[in-house]
């Protein structure tokens, strides 16, 4: 195989704030004669002069045909780095090398005009991307169909829905022939069956020799489509390599960050009377460690210290656990299984225990509330209570990514059987 | 279509998919500035119609400015023709960059073709004033001598010192926004400085001063083939034709030495 796209000690630096007024112009110079050569602050729009580094000494090769992953927080030099890909930006220093016709997707449809048609906009999309009339005229009908916008053709862009603008932008961007198809978090737009064929032509393009870089924060697209990761961190290469692996180092360190950031009170979105309320909420795994991160099927024990200011006749406790993504998985109730508690007064302590947890690696929050005996009165309300996050573990992530899909795992068994006939048919 | 070797160079695409860029970006230009308007390309010939009744009022009524023998109206039309292709095209090209940051931030192609599509566009509007000035000559009377042949040489003038201003005026825009109000104020003094609505023989004391205008020696000389169907001055046409082939490349130099720039300040 032969490389796509080399990059060598690539840096690129910006400079902060805002263009030069005369003004500045001139206090700068004052500073330079005095020989001062602290930071000039321009008189009218703050700062200057200050440099960041997006990127900081980047070498990496990227193999034709590969699916590359690009991760890592916001800010961490990902755009950068497929905008020097693209041509868009340059090096500060260094070098950028690529093969191939590069096709981008920073911004799905940025070339199209609102006041002309679907019909034109797709020439002139798609001549931004660098084809000819003929060429487009050959690729016009799949790009049309691939958008299903047969209907609008012919109608102003303008009077396009956002979802639809945002098709047609990836159409006739992957209708361009492109060696290299550079795609930035773009996928997010659309409704569901748009985000399902995108993957799928994706990953047809890589599977057909295409290069695909992918920059996502979805490691489950992430993982579907792409055999190598790149780790961007500051500007510099964190991790590079396979898949798996990285995929799991960095979704445990996310979730591990989110969970030393999470503020230790309760005190965020309260609700309730306040007749009896929690006081700690605490989670412990099952040596009875304090614990934010739960391998898959641990056992997860949330202890609950609570306060009634007064008697209270049979409160009703209730945990749910929370997919920060998707929303509520389970809730549970103390009354719905032994032990219902009597009436409380002053201090009390609680604990609800689950012996498995059949979640998928992902982050949860615990929502808990105190109720009275028929849950129509709540005396407290922790819609954010505790979070904990589940880590992946080797085999579960370097399966095959479909079967990462969803929110439980839950144990199957796989028969194959000769087929049954008709039954119809035999009569 | 491309050569799958790695470069370190912007890939290399045929100058036929560039061209048709071109030709898009200019129908995009010429269709967002006309559609949802009544009137249409009919725009592109008040302009120049409505300064000339204005410049005849002015000039020859009351100024009474002489115009070497012609009808003052077709003497002033045929220059207001080129000064406004001229002008419109320098004026929106300026902001052309900034106003299509979009797609320069985005995707790459030779940065050039977006001001190139603004001087494009006006082409429409400067064929569309032309055919009005057809009119006029048969309204007048006007017979056309062979030194019409001469015309494709001003318009190349035209187009090649309006290019050229166009590409430095955009390229230093994206760095200093002055650029814009600056052309803008420049561009009405200019008017005024450039033998539109008078000849170049009634300001002859100054004539040193107007010869380094290049757009005198496009003026006069689509006036003398046209509007007098004589031969025009030659060495006015030297003069203002090296003018404009050095601002020209001088202005090409400046921008293909920025525009790895663009869309990291724009």
């Amino acid at each position: 195989m032969s490389i796509a796209i080399q990059l060598e000690n690539v840096t690129k630096r910006y400079r902060t704030g805002r263009s030069r007024t005369i003004v500045d112009l001139v206090a700068s110079s004052v500073a330079d004669m005095r020989g001062q050569t602290t930071e000039v602050h321009s008189a009218t729009r703050g700062k200057i002069d200050a440099t960041i580094h997006a990127l900081r000494d980047v070498s990496f090769e990227v193999k034709e045909g590969a699916g590359l992953g690009i991760i890592g927080r916001n800010g961490a030099g990902k755009t950068t780095l497929l905008k020097m890909i693209s041509r868009v930006t340059w090096p500060t220093s260094g070098t950028v090398r690529v093969a191939g016709h590069v096709v981008s997707l920073i911004e799905l449809g940025a070339g199209f005009h609102p006041e002309l048609t679907g019909r034109e906009n797709v020439y002139l999309g798609a001549g931004l991307f660098g084809l000819t009339r003929k060429e487009i005229d050959r690729q016009f009908d799949a790009i049309v169909s691939f958008a299903d916008v047969e209907r609008l053709i012919d109608t102003p862009m303008k009077r396009y829905s956002s979802g639809l603008y945002a098709r047609l932008g990836f159409s006739v961007a992957i209708h361009s022939n492109p060696d290299i198809v550079l795609v930035d978090e773009v996928l997010s737009v659309g409704d569901a069956s748009f985000r399902r064929r995108a993957m799928e032509a994706l990953r047809s393009l890589i599977s057909s020799g295409k290069t695909v870089l992918f920059i996502s924060h979805d490691m489950w697209n992430v993982r579907r489509l792409c055999s190598d990761i790149l780790w961007m961190e500051n500007g510099s290469v964190r991790a590079y390599g396979e898949a798996g692996a990285i995929a799991e180092t960095y979704m445990n360190e996310v979730n591990l960050q989110a969970m030393q950031n999470q503020a230790t009170s309760l005190q965020s979105h309260r609700g309730g009377t306040g007749e009896v309320r929690f006081e700690h909420v605490d989670l412990y795994n099952a040596n009875g460690a304090p614990s934010a991160t739960f391998a898959q099927n641990d056992t997860l024990v949330i202890r609950g210290s609570y306060m009634a200011s007064k008697a209270v006749e049979s409160p009703v406790f209730q945990v749910a656990i929370v997919d920060i993504d998707t929303g509520v998985v389970v809730t549970t109730a103390s009354t719905a299984g032994r032990n219902a508690a009597t009436t409380v007064q002053g201090p009390g302590e609680i604990e609800i225990r689950f012996a498995q947890l059949p979640l998928r690696p992902r982050q949860y929050v615990l929502r808990l509330s105190i109720t009275d005996a028929f849950q129509l009165a709540s005396y407290d309300v922790v819609t954010a209570g505790p979070r904990f996050a589940i880590t992946g573990q080797g085999a579960g992530v370097d399966s095959l990514a479909d079967e990462q899909d969803g929110l439980v795992t839950l144990p199957f068994d796989v028969a194959h059987r000769p087929p049954i006939k008709h039954r119809l048919s035999t009569d | 279509m491309s050569s799958k070797q790695l470069s370190d160079k912007p890939e290399r695409i045929s100058i036929g998919a560039y061209f048709e860029l071109f030709m898009n970006l200019t129908r995009r230009e010429v269709k967002g500035r006309y559609s949802q308007s009544l009137f249409g390309a009919g725009w592109a010939i008040a302009q120049p119609l409505a300064t000339m009744a204005v410049f005849t009022l002015v000039f020859a009524r009351l100024g009474k400015m002489p115009s070497g023998g012609a009808p003052y109206p077709l003497f002033a039309y045929a220059a207001l023709v080129p000064w406004f292709f001229f002008s419109n095209s320098v004026m929106s090209g300026t902001m052309s960059l900034v106003t299509y940051r979009n797609i320069v931030t985005k995707t790459y192609f030779p940065r050039e073709i977006v001001p190139l599509a603004q001087v494009g566009s006006r082409l429409v509007d400067i064929t569309a004033a032309s055919g009005l000035y057809v009119l006029l000559m048969v309204y007048y009377q006007l017979a056309v001598t062979p030194w019409a042949a001469l015309i494709p040489l001003f318009m190349l003038m035209l187009v090649l010192f309006t290019v050229g201003v166009t590409l430095a005026t955009s390229a230093i825009n994206v760095f200093y926004r002055d650029v814009n109000p600056v052309v803008q104020i420049g561009l009405q003094l200019w008017l005024y400085l450039t033998p539109v609505a008078y000849p170049l023989e009634a300001v002859e004391n100054y004539r040193w001063f107007f010869l380094l205008n290049p757009l005198t020696g496009v003026v006069e000389g689509l006036r003398a083939v046209l509007v007098f169907g004589r031969e025009p001055e030659w060495g006015v046409v030297a003069i203002s034709a090296g003018l404009i082939v050095s601002i020209f490349i001088g202005a090409l130099i400046l921008f293909k030495s920025t525009d790895k720039y663009f869309a990291d300040v724009i």
